[in-house]
């Protein structure tokens, strides 16, 4: 019935269970809940991270921790630093904003803050989505530690 | 609100998106038809294709996508019918191959996979011999599109545009046309497009942030329609026969549902089989499709499934054709087994679910096994059993559980119309009991009113027993019964109805009717004090209607004995209205209609039972009623039926009047004495005794009474009302003067007269003077006018 260039190939058949297996890569990662601590030059917002996977390469399929804008920092110079990837860069930091005498909250506005959550969500979807950065220890030390050890030895995991 | 908000942006942008994607398909088929008609062949599938690139995007969700969808199909029949007009006349073998061919070259696959179902059903039609082939090669094809809500999308194309291609010969018979294939080709075209279609629905679960999941679901819910489409075009074939449902389409379709996994898609695609597929097929498999009911994830609703194919069976056997197949196949004691199993299994089913699994069963056991009382009986053994593994009493009946118990209470009622049947069922009164107060007498009463439509007689004691075991809650207090139950619409209405049942008692035989009459009242009599009120007069009234049945002995020689009988019973029952009931103006009632029933009926002892009848209303009335006003209305009805008695000794009959008259000279108002002395003193004159024929007529107590009361009437201190109670009384004894009473002296009137005449002068100008004015002037001409016959009268009064 057709030529060469569009030949039918045979091709292996799905098993049932195959067929109706979920997904083996899932990977969900939400940013939520923007906390701000403490006052004057002490101030700082953190956020939740709340991951769910069920990819080998992580030890835990749950997890949640809290960060804030300076340990994604952390992370993107790791990442920067250790592994091949092209790493996505952050929302801005924003220094304008942290000037002083405004009118506003500066970095503390509920808008500013909502922004630079929807962008943080995204950069940790893209960088932890990717292969080459799952086996970086950096990575899984800033989804599934507590607290970060920046004093940490760097290297690859290996996947299970 | 928030989420309102959020779907309502949704739909904007959503809209949006759409009226783009719309704008370029419309464009680029507005281009495709002109190369069409310039038959610019490849210019034209050039356009088809950007047209049909627009169904690559991601950004609609399945309601806007499916609009969108049915844009693009419709330009695409335009280039199916064009391409097939075109081909034909060309009547070219390699030109419909070429083509085919040459859409495979599109550039990517959602365009590539729509053209060539396209040009492949153009194909189909113009060479038959490729069917078999070509219908292989696009369901094996489409595999090439993964995305869920694409794929689904593009199979359901696939499935509409071959509906009428596809080979229905039956099998193992070389088709008129080699290649055209049969029946065959057909189920494994379809097993296949349902098994990746299902896959592809089931997948989409996975799509997106888990915490849009619900959404999903929804989503899922509407395109189910899709999936379900393969096993419409199935059930369809002509010659897919039972045989090969049996071995082969069923199996691979309970194999899909089963491996599957996913509720949605489980529940949906059971159901889907239940409705589409001939009856006999699932008589057929039932074991089978009841087999993998079981294997079905716990979240199915698989009493929706059970009941779907429950109610889908006992409608068709219940139908004359498929009545040799009750008996072939153990409906019943399958599905029975099937619903055991089932809430044995699953230990969190809602109560709900349970009862109307049940409902479902019982509505099997009535309709399709009618005469195996068993059956039913079985269901609601198993129910109340059920229901008290469960520890769920006190149901309130407007609550699911409620509502669905009152349901399958219903069925036989309704089914059977005849609520003596119902009451074979001796574990249906267990099934109601887990009901609250209300909802038990709401069963009750619709039983009841069931007995009353159909007028179902009840003519035994077993079948009093039988509606009473079914309607034990309106009979006595219930231990949950609320303080203030006798205060409700329903209390007086269920009441009502239990009044209604006595008259549908109907004894073959007087003494059988007396007998259940008398046993229901020892029944009833126990329902206390608000219940009796409106129970016992009914069976009171029935007594008395029998009774009057009763006049004659018949040769009976306990006549005598079973009649007085009666009246004892009914004496009884009007006792307890009175001391139970706390009541006063019905008994009192039902004593003197008593005392005239039995005057009427002429048996030995009647005069005794008229003479208790009336002193007991007496006693009533001098006892129990205080207010002026009824002892007067009370005093008049005992006057009156006194008046109608004729059966008394006079040495009872004296008596019984006397004390009337003791009881109306008690009277408080002067005014009340004068008018019940009048009317007592016609019992002298219209009254019967046993001894004398006729009426007494005495005169001198006449006179004797009128000449008490008119003195009572001069002690009167208010004018008015003493010329009124002289008018009255002139009136009272001008009428017995009429009558022949000659005790009363012309004298005596013209005094009366007289004395009225100047008592009306002298009275005050006011409204109710004139009205008693008026009565006297009345009254006076009507002496006027009768003056002829009494000559001596009208002499003495100059008229």
């Amino acid at each position: 019935m057709s030529s060469a260039a569009t030949q039918r190939l045979t091709s292996k058949r799905q098993t049932l269970d195959e067929a109706y297996a979920p997904p083996a890569n899932f990977l969900e990662i939400e940013v939520v809940n923007p906390i701000t601590h403490g006052v004057g030059k002490m101030r700082y917002t953190d956020y939740e991270i709340r991951m769910r996977t069920n990819l080998p390469v992580f030890k835990q399929k749950e997890s949640n921790v809290r960060r804030r804008y300076s340990d994604f920092e952390w992370l993107r110079g790791e990442l920067e630093r250790d592994s091949k990837i092209v790493v996505p860069s952050l929302p801005g930091k924003s220094l304008k904003r942290q000037l002083p005498f405004r009118s506003d909250d500066g970095i503390f506005e509920e808008e500013f803050i909502e922004n630079r959550r929807k962008g943080l969500e995204q950069f940790i979807n893209k960088v932890a989505g990717h292969p080459l950065a799952q086996n970086e220890r950096s990575l899984h030390i800033f989804l599934q530690e507590t607290t970060i050890d920046r004093n940490y030895v760097p290297g690859k995991i290996r996947s299970a | 609100m928030e989420a309102m908000r959020i779907d309502d942006t949704n739909s904007v942008e959503q809209e949006k998106f759409l009226e783009t994607a719309v704008k370029t398909v419309k464009a680029e088929a507005f281009e495709m038809k002109r190369s069409l008609d310039k038959s610019k062949r490849m210019d034209a599938l050039k356009h088809a294709s950007i047209m049909l690139a627009e169904l690559r995007t991601g950004l609609l969700t399945p309601k806007y996508y499916y609009r969108l969808y049915i844009d693009v199909v419709n330009e695409l029949n335009h280039l199916e019918s064009f391409l097939l007009d075109e081909l034909e006349k060309e009547k070219k073998e390699e030109s419909i191959a070429e083509l085919y061919e040459h859409v495979q070259y599109a550039g990517t696959i959602i365009p590539r996979m729509y053209l060539m179902i396209t040009v492949g059903v153009v194909y189909m039609k113009l060479m038959p011999q490729m069917r078999a082939e070509l219908l292989n090669d696009l369901v094996e094809m489409s595999r090439g599109v993964q995305h869920p809500l694409r794929g689904l999308f593009l199979r359901h194309y696939l499935l509409q545009v071959t509906k009428s291609l596809l080979p229905d010969a039956a099998e193992g018979v070389e088709p008129a046309i080699p290649g055209s294939g049969t029946v065959r080709d057909t189920i494994d075209f379809i097993k296949l497009n349902f098994s990746e279609m299902n896959k592809l629905w089931v997948r989409q679960q996975h799509q997106g942030p888990s915490k849009e999941r619900e959404k999903r679901e929804r989503e899922r819910m509407e395109l189910r329609i899709l999936v379900g489409t393969n096993l419409v075009r199935l059930s369809q074939l002509e010659h897919l026969t039972q045989e090969v449902y049996e071995k082969e389409v069923l199996p691979s379709i309970l194999e899909q549902v089963v491996s599957c996994r996913d509720p949605i898609s489980q529940e949906y695609l059971m159901e889907c089989v239940i409705q589409v597929f001939a009856d006999e097929f699932h008589l057929a498999t039932l074991n089978e499709f009841l087999a993998s009911c079981k294997e079905l994830a716990q979240e199915v609703h698989i009493k929706n499934v059970l009941i779907a194919l429950i109610d889908r069976l006992s409608l068709y056997v219940s139908n004359a054709v498929g009545s040799n197949i009750r008996e072939e196949i153990q409906l019943f004691e399958i599905f029975s087994a099937q619903a055991e199993g089932l809430i044995q299994s699953r230990s969190d089913m809602p109560i709900e679910d349970i009862v109307s699994l049940h409902t479902a069963l019982v509505s099997l056991a009535v309709k399709c096994y009618g005469e195996k009382l068993a059956y039913a009986n079985t269901v609601f053994l198993s129910l109340a059993n059920n229901l008290k593994d469960k520890q769920v009493e006190g149901i309130d009946m407007y609550s699911h559980a409620g509502k669905e118990l009152i349901r399958v209470l219903r069925v036989p009622v309704d089914e059977y119309k005849d609520v003596l049947r119902v009451a074979l069922l001796t574990d249906y009164p267990r099934a109601m009991l887990p009901l609250n107060y209300r909802g038990r007498c709401t069963a009750s009463a619709f039983i009841l009113q069931n007995l009353i439509d159909n007028e179902t007689g009840l003519k035994s004691t077993d079948d009093i027993d039988a509606v009473c075991s079914l309607i034990e809650c309106l009979l006595s207090d219930q231990p949950d019964q609320p303080e203030d139950a006798h205060d409700s619409e329903e209390f007086a209405d269920e009441l009502n109805l239990i009044a209604s049942m006595i008259h549908l008692i109907k004894a073959e035989d007087r003494d059988v009717q007396f007998l259940l009459l008398n046993g229901l009242r020892k029944r009833l009599g126990a329902g206390g004090k608000w219940r009796i009120r409106k129970t016992l007069p009914p069976i009171i009234f029935s007594i008395y209607e029998l009774a009057l049945n009763y006049q004659q002995s018949d040769g009976d020689e306990n006549w005598d004995m079973k009649v007085r009988k009666m009246f004892v019973c009914a004496m009884g029952t009007i006792g307890a209205l009175i001391t139970t009931g706390e009541m006063t103006q019905l008994p009192l009632n039902l004593y003197l209609e008593g005392a005239i029933v039995a005057n009427r009926i002429k048996f030995s002892e009647n005069a005794m039972v008229v003479y208790e009848f009336i002193s007991k209303a007496l006693s009533v009335l001098e006892d129990e009623i205080a207010d002026s006003r009824e002892r007067l209305s009370a005093l008049a009805l005992v006057t009156n039926s006194v008046l109608k008695v004729d059966c008394l000794a006079s040495e009872n009959w004296e008596p019984l009047v006397g004390q009337i008259i003791l009881a109306g000279s008690k009277m408080f108002k002067k005014a009340d004495q004068v008018r019940t002395l009048c009317s007592a003193a016609s019992l002298y004159w219209k009254g019967k005794v046993a001894e004398s024929e006729g009426e007494l007529r005495n005169g001198n107590k006449v006179t004797e009474i009128l000449k008490k009361s008119a003195k009572v009437a001069a002690q009167c201190m208010e004018p008015l009302v003493q010329q009124q109670l002289f008018v009255h009384l002139l009136n009272q004894y001008y009428y017995f003067y009429e009558d022949g009473c000659t005790v009363i002296s012309p004298d005596v009137l013209s005094e009366l007269i007289s004395r009225t005449r100047d008592a009306a002068i002298q009275l005050e100008p006011s409204r109710e003077a004139d009205d008693i004015d008026q009565h006297l002037q009345h009254t006076l001409q009507h002496i006027r006018n009768t003056k002829d016959k009494y000559p001596e009268l009208a002499e003495k009064l100059q008229i």
